[in-house]
């Protein structure tokens, strides 16, 4: 099933498309630190959309791969995204349902149910959600949960891009139209500037300012966004998962949350460390440990060095 | 030529005599002795640094646009202090490494400050005659803790910035006097007319500095005048001072000493990222980010503000916002009174006026050292509380089970550590041979088959060998002109 819908995709790839993903796959080997693993897995098979950002460190080149894979019908790749807010939404091909709907009877109905209509007090009703809010939990790992915490948990994703996909084409078929669709993000020639305005503006409060994630109250927390790409983000954005506020088009524009999955996977994921070791990007907490450990604990040694120990 | 031109300069202003006594001075040599050398030197890096960043700061909060060489702030409206301290940090050759060594250099002042502090408390230093400068101590540990809030506020970072938030209402917070307090620093209602940056900046790199310089010259000064403590030993009494002399023992390992500190602050500036203020962006007082903290000095109170329940008084048209005044005044306004009247405390449980020049060791006062410990947890209580959300990220715990944690973490540390504290003191007071070098036991056995232990000999360097008192040079005062010529010191008749 999979395998005939990754065959047609390999064989509507173009020579150049092909040549992109092998760069993608370079530049992630070469510069990345060891994110998005689950787009560069498939980033061979799906079609990609690489995007170099402008050089946001002074004097050192940053290649940010954003190997953006959602599309596999790929009739709107490179040549109709010149003219667009970097951002389109277009249908998943049919032949996705009933391989999604296999899938999704194995993984998922024992507590969605098998029209994933949801079971009171177990696990929620997902028709009418859309696509796009399928992929961001299948594809994030944190679907299936692994636990019934407070709040699932990002892991390895269980399923590769294109069998994520077909879970998202099976649940978007028992309501069509409804929900948040699968974004396909072009972060090349984003406003940095205004995604780092509009992120600190609407994401930072909980997420932190470096996108390192904190404690909210009652077990909840704003997670990480050291993993997440730019399909996840905007997925994020538009559905809302968790406690996270979901924000419209009224709210944060196409472009707008372009430019914020820009921000995060090109900045906050690749921050520019002039100055040293990062610290964990916890801010005061860890310099305080470094000064008071580190520094003055040498001083202290040096002291018991030079000083007389009698 | 050497001679000569000490000879000018001692003609003039007769410094051959001080000089001479201040070479000569004794210094006791225990490396715990040192450790305010650290609070010393990193305070040099600071004056120094500082120097270097005030002469691209800009202190101003007028709004500029950004067009320095950092992508994502460019276009950005920015305040010039922020846009400034950027600049520094990416225009400027060598700016971040200095602007991260005084940052570095401040942490690590204040935090040799306290260990230095907790040697003279925990050793009894602080006593007759040495009570004003203990009192001096304190206040330049409060001016330090001052200032380098200011210092950390002035970049106009968003994490500093919500730091100024803070510390308006602190100041609102109090009872009559707070709004008018706050308004007149802020020259109005939060965030003020734009003059709170040029007004730290001046407090930060003028008054506050010279005030600690003078009281540094006092610290030091009484250090002289008084003579150091030293521990008691073989050779060693109330009346003597045994060690080394400034020339040429300590000042040689004092001076290393200077380079070894700024080998750390600057190892640490050049290697470990400090407030990277281009990832936080200028401060908006409508923006927030999450997992803000101050640095480590202010954390203790950062924490009481934390762990505080949400209590206010309402009564007669006013409130007094409890819950942010007991923690961020009282709290730091009780420790801070407490430590600086520590030494009339102990008076006046001992009623002891005697001249102390020796040390006490802790286990030999358990009353003061468990005190001490249960100031050490209460402390270390609120600082560890004021990064609760980092905790309870870090280990996956409910934010509010780690609040509540330290609510009941924060009174009782103090009491379990002072009764610990107070019983392993007089359970070392009455062991024998305690803090002494084990020697190895050699059994052996008799003829008639018994078996006896006895104790080796001492190892090497494990017995105190007696010193001989050196008498101080005194032919500075000989009135025979002969050998003060051939000495090559004057003798000065005014």
């Amino acid at each position: 099933m999979s395998k005939t819908a990754r065959r047609s995709v390999t064989a509507r790839l173009a020579a150049p498309a092909a040549l992109v993903g092998v760069v993608a796959v370079f530049s992630f080997v070469a510069f990345s630190s060891g994110s998005a693993q689950a787009d560069t897995t498939t980033s061979t098979t799906a079609p990609v959309t690489v995007s170099t950002l402008p050089d946001a460190q002074p004097g050192t080149v940053q290649a940010v791969p954003t190997a953006v894979s959602a599309e596999p019908s790929a009739s709107a790749t490179a040549d109709s995204a010149s003219n667009h807010s970097g951002i389109y939404y277009t249908d998943l091909p049919a032949s996705f349902i009933k391989p999604g709907q296999a899938l999704f009877a194995a993984n998922c109905s024992s507590c969605h149910g098998s029209e994933a209509n949801g079971k009171a007090g177990v696990a929620p009703n997902l028709q009418g959600l859309g696509a796009g809010t399928v992929d961001f939990w299948v594809s994030t790992g944190r679907m299936p949960l692994a636990n019934t915490s407070v709040q699932a948990i990002r892991k390895p994703p269980r399923f590769d891009r294109i069998q994520t996909l077909e879970i998202a084409a099976f649940v978007q078929s028992l309501t069509p139209g409804q929900g948040t669709q699968v974004p396909l993000v072009r972060t090349a020639g984003a406003d940095l500037e205004n995604g780092n305005t509009l992120f600190t503006l609407n994401c930072a409060a909980c997420h932190t300012i470096s996108g390192a994630g904190d404690a909210l109250a009652e077990g909840a927390y704003a997670p990480s966004l050291h993993l997440a790409t730019p399909t996840q983000v905007v997925e994020a954005i538009r559905s809302g998962p968790g406690n996270m506020p979901h924000f419209g088009p009224g709210n944060i524009t196409n472009t707008e949350a372009r430019d914020i999955a820009a921000y995060v996977t090109g900045v906050l994921q690749h921050p520019n460390d002039a100055g040293g070791v990062g610290l964990g990007g916890i801010g005061p907490v860890g310099e305080g440990f470094v000064g008071l450990l580190i520094g003055v604990g040498l001083l202290m040694l040096v002291c018991f060095w030079i000083g007389d120990r009698a | 030529m050497i001679d000569k031109s000490l000879n000018w300069i001692d003609d003039r202003l007769g410094v051959a005599k001080g000089g001479r006594s201040f070479l000569d001075k004794i210094f006791p040599d225990h490396w715990s002795f040192m450790l305010g050398e650290i609070a010393l030197y990193s305070f040099i890096v600071l004056l120094g640094t500082g120097v270097f960043l005030t002469l691209y700061f800009v202190p101003s909060a007028h709004e500029i646009v950004y067009h320095g060489s950092y992508v994502p702030l460019r276009g950005q409206k920015v305040s010039e202090a922020y846009a400034s301290t950027v600049g520094l940090s990416f225009d400027v050759r060598s700016g971040l490494l200095m602007r991260q060594a005084h940052h570095w250099a401040a942490d690590i002042f204040l935090g040799a400050i306290a260990v230095h502090m907790a040697r003279v408390f925990f050793t009894g230093a602080f006593r007759k005659p040495r009570e004003l400068n203990w009192v001096v101590g304190v206040l330049m540990l409060i001016l330090g803790v001052v200032n380098g809030f200011l210092g950390y506020s002035l970049p106009d970072d968003l994490v500093s910035g919500t730091g100024i938030r803070i510390a308006y209402s602190i100041m609102e917070s109090i009872p009559l006097v707070g709004s008018y307090l706050a308004f007149f620093l802020f020259g109005g209602n939060y965030p003020g007319s734009g003059v709170i940056i040029p007004r730290f900046f001046v407090l930060h790199v003028l008054i506050v500095p010279a005030i600690l310089v003078g009281l540094l010259a006092a610290h030091l000064g009484l250090l002289v005048k008084q003579k150091h403590t030293q521990f008691p030993g073989k050779g060693k009494t109330e009346s003597n001072v045994v060690g080394s002399p400034m020339f040429p023992t300590f000042m040689a390992k004092t001076t290393g000493f200077l380079f070894m500190t700024s080998a750390v602050i600057f190892g640490l500036g050049g290697f470990a990222q400090i407030n990277p203020i281009w990832q936080f962006g200028q401060y908006e007082p409508y923006q927030i980010s999450y997992a803000v903290q101050p640095d480590w000095y202010m954390g203790w109170l950062d924490g009481a503000a934390r762990i505080m329940p949400s209590w206010e008084w309402v009564g007669y048209g006013h409130t007094i916002p409890l819950e942010i005044f007991l923690p961020a005044v009282i709290f730091p306004g009780l420790i801070f009174n407490i430590l600086l009247a520590w030494p009339l405390i102990e008076w006046y449980k001992t009623k002891d006026s005697n001249y102390h020049n020796l040390l006490d060791r802790p286990r030999d006062r358990p009353k003061r050292t468990a005190a001490g410990a249960a100031m050490l947890a209460l402390l270390f209580g609120v600082f560890f509380a004021s990064s609760t959300d980092v905790m309870a990220n870090f280990f996956q715990l409910p934010l509010m089970d780690v609040l509540w944690f330290f609510r009941f973490f924060v009174p009782l540390a103090p009491i379990v550590a002072y009764f610990i504290t107070f019983k392993i003191c007089h359970e070392m007071r009455d062991a024998e041979n305690i803090g002494k070098r084990k020697r190895a036991l050699i059994v052996s056995r008799t003829t008639d088959g018994e078996y006896v232990t006895a104790e080796s000999a001492p190892r090497p360097g494990d017995g105190h060998e007696e010193l001989e008192a050196m008498p101080v040079p005194t032919f500075i005062d000989t009135t025979d002109p002969e050998l003060a010529t051939a000495a090559g010191v004057r003798r000065v008749i005014r």
